[in-house]
């Protein structure tokens, strides 16, 4: 997949990019040893999320053409299950978190059994109904779900090997390792997906879906596999995020923001390519957090480009931070218009065209 | 032996019969020419060969075997083969990746695939642009690589919907030159074509379909001598 792909060759990778890589995780495993901040920490580990969030719709959205903007879907129920398990049951999060996925592969072989037979934005509506249906389920489910109210947890149990604790999630460096393993695991499953036969078959059924069918492609087997990967990790990160945050309900796990969210990541990173997601994330995580946080509007007072008490300012002040999901929205508008295959594309066709470069 | 049979097919869309009562028969390693004005129902016919539609009536026995509902991946599985009218390139990946994705029907291996691929690669002389995308290539050449990706399935019946559309004098030459090249591989073919000097050198029968029904079929000296046949083409006077 040599054109899909400008850091890795046929044969994979070269020794300079393998070099880069194996630097870049070591710096990214010493970092909490000398990063004390719990916010920057914080960023990273929400960095860390949104990679996987993104890079798991990706296999589904990117590589199979298939857009699920469902995905709050299995985030959420991997979210519910461990909580659930860990709240009632007192089972850990580690281990209810093989029960989320396996919750999440059923309902994504439920979902694609219904979705699947409906193609281009009927899927994409379908998908939308579905997750929308689990949505409202959670919310009148009381009894176990405990609905709008929500779960909230206030101890994590220590995690253990045998007798010794390994951590006791009292910081946030653990967390900040468990988000970052499961960041470089999605990004090795991508890599293995696109080197492998189910790349091949992926992105054929996302070129062609009646080609594909010709050339001896079980559409129905394939599109499930994409999906029940791609649910599996997204579950993965729900759960990760419920302990993370330690209260869940079905407005923050179960949302089509959420939905909505996970797809962005993916198409502004660059869609159907290993490195999108995680560009996407890097460029959305800190924009959405300094949006929220009305960082922009004090900079901009700082900077002395706004007096702080003109009306702009003040204006600034005031309404920027809830804007931010205009702001988000005219970002993708922006990204759509311009850069149509995401920010990795826009970078790619360009350096093919400096390049000449065939494909 | 028969490699295909079709017996007695017929195709409704609603009170439309886009095929009524077709009945044929192909031997091993021929080519049989599909012809018939627009509208004839022959790429109805080659759907309902190939799986996309199952017939309304009748049967479809390849190589022995009854397909009536099995899905096009099981019957590209089983050793038939279709080409598009409209061509289908995968846009976004090249054209090697193209074919390896017909090779792995055979195969579970990428780096036999890729083999396989780069085989049938040359076989339509496409080597040049092995790793160029799909999608920037001129119809010409689509059309090779549609044919390339379908020769990989490794198929014993090949169904060519109209390879010839579209391209010019010197192309459809060479796509005359590689249907006779198939045909000495031994795969057997059906091809839809509009141009008849073309249909005319390359086929071993004819079958012609007017209406959505069989109107005439033989060999090609005969079937273009056959009165009813220039009646459906030309006009009846």
């Amino acid at each position: 997949m040599k054109p899909n792909n400008p850091f890795f060759s046929q044969r994979g990778a070269s020794t300079l990019q393998l070099s880069l890589g194996v630097v870049g995780i070591v710096a990214l495993l010493a970092l909490p040893q000398f990063v004390t901040s719990p916010y920057l920490l914080h960023m990273m580990i929400l960095f860390f999320l949104s990679t996987l969030t993104g890079q798991s719709w990706n296999i589904i959205g990117g590589y199979t053409g298939q857009y699920s903007v469902g995905h709050a879907a299995y985030f959420g129920t991997g979210a519910y299950t461990t909580m659930i398990l860990l709240t009632t049951r007192g089972i850990a999060p580690w281990y209810g978190m093989w029960v989320g996925i396996a919750a999440s592969i059923v309902l994504a072989l439920i979902i694609g059994s219904i979705c699947f037979r409906l193609r281009g934005p009927y899927f994409v509506l379908a998908s939308i109904a579905v997750a929308e249906i689990v949505r409202v389920t959670a919310l009148n489910l009381t009894s176990i779900t405990k609905g709008a109210e929500g779960i909230l947890v206030t101890d994590i149990p220590a995690f253990k090997i045998g007798e010794t604790i390994i951590t006791d999630f009292s910081t946030k460096v653990p967390y900040y390792y468990i988000a970052l393993v499961l960041a470089l695991t999605i990004i090795f499953v991508t890599w293995l997906v696109q080197h492998s036969k189910l790349g091949y078959f992926f992105q054929a059924i996302r070129e062609d879906q009646d080609a594909a069918h010709s050339l001896g492609i079980n559409l129905t087997i394939w599109k499930n596999s994409a999906l029940v990967i791609s649910a599996a990790f997204t579950s993965l990160a729900g759960s990760f995020y419920a302990i993370f945050v330690k209260f869940i309900d079905p407005s923050t796990v179960l949302p089509l923001d959420l939905s909505v969210q996970i797809v962005l990541i993916s198409i502004i990173g660059g869609i159907g390519t290993i490195w999108g997601p995680v560009i996407g994330a890097m460029l959305l995580v800190p924009l959405s957090e300094a949006l929220r946080s009305n960082v922009i509007a004090q900079g901009l007072i700082n900077s002395g480009l706004v007096s702080e008490e003109s009306g702009v300012g003040i204006f600034l002040k005031e309404h920027l931070a809830q804007a931010h999901v205009l702001i988000y929205g005219i970002l993708v508008v922006v990204v759509i218009l311009f850069m149509p295959e995401g920010i990795l594309g826009y970078i790619r066709k360009m350096t093919a065209k400096k390049k000449g470069g065939e494909a | 032996m028969a490699i295909l049979e079709i017996k007695h097919v017929s195709k409704f869309f609603g009170g439309l019969a886009a095929n009524s009562d077709v009945s044929f028969e192909m031997t091993e390693g021929m080519i049989m020419g599909l012809i018939g004005p627009n509208g004839a129902g022959k790429t109805t016919l080659f759907n309902c060969i190939t799986g996309y539609y199952p017939p309304s009536k009748g049967e479809v026995i390849f190589d022995g075997r009854k397909m009536n509902g099995l899905q096009p991946d099981a019957v590209c599985k089983l050793g038939m083969a279709r080409t598009w009218q409209k061509v289908r390139p995968l846009a976004k990946m090249t054209v090697v990746d193209n074919v390896m994705v017909g090779a792995l029907c055979r195969t579970n291996s990428l780096k036999v695939a890729r083999e396989m691929a780069i085989e049938q690669v040359k076989v339509v002389r496409l080597e040049h642009r092995a790793n160029f995308l799909a999608g920037g290539l001129p119809i010409g050449e689509r059309k090779k690589l549609e044919v390339a990706r379908v020769l990989a399935t490794q198929p014993k019946l090949l169904l060519l919907d109209e390879v010839m559309g579209g391209l010019n004098q010197a192309e459809s030459e060479e796509i005359i030159q590689l249907i006779l090249d198939i045909k000495k591989l031994g795969v057997t073919q059906m091809v839809i074509e509009h141009d008849m000097k073309a249909i005319m050198r390359i086929s071993d029968r004819i079958v012609v379909l007017n209406s959505g029904e069989k109107l005439a079929e033989g060999e090609p000296e005969e079937v273009v001598k056959n009165p009813e046949v220039v009646a459906a083409y030309l006009g009846s006077e």
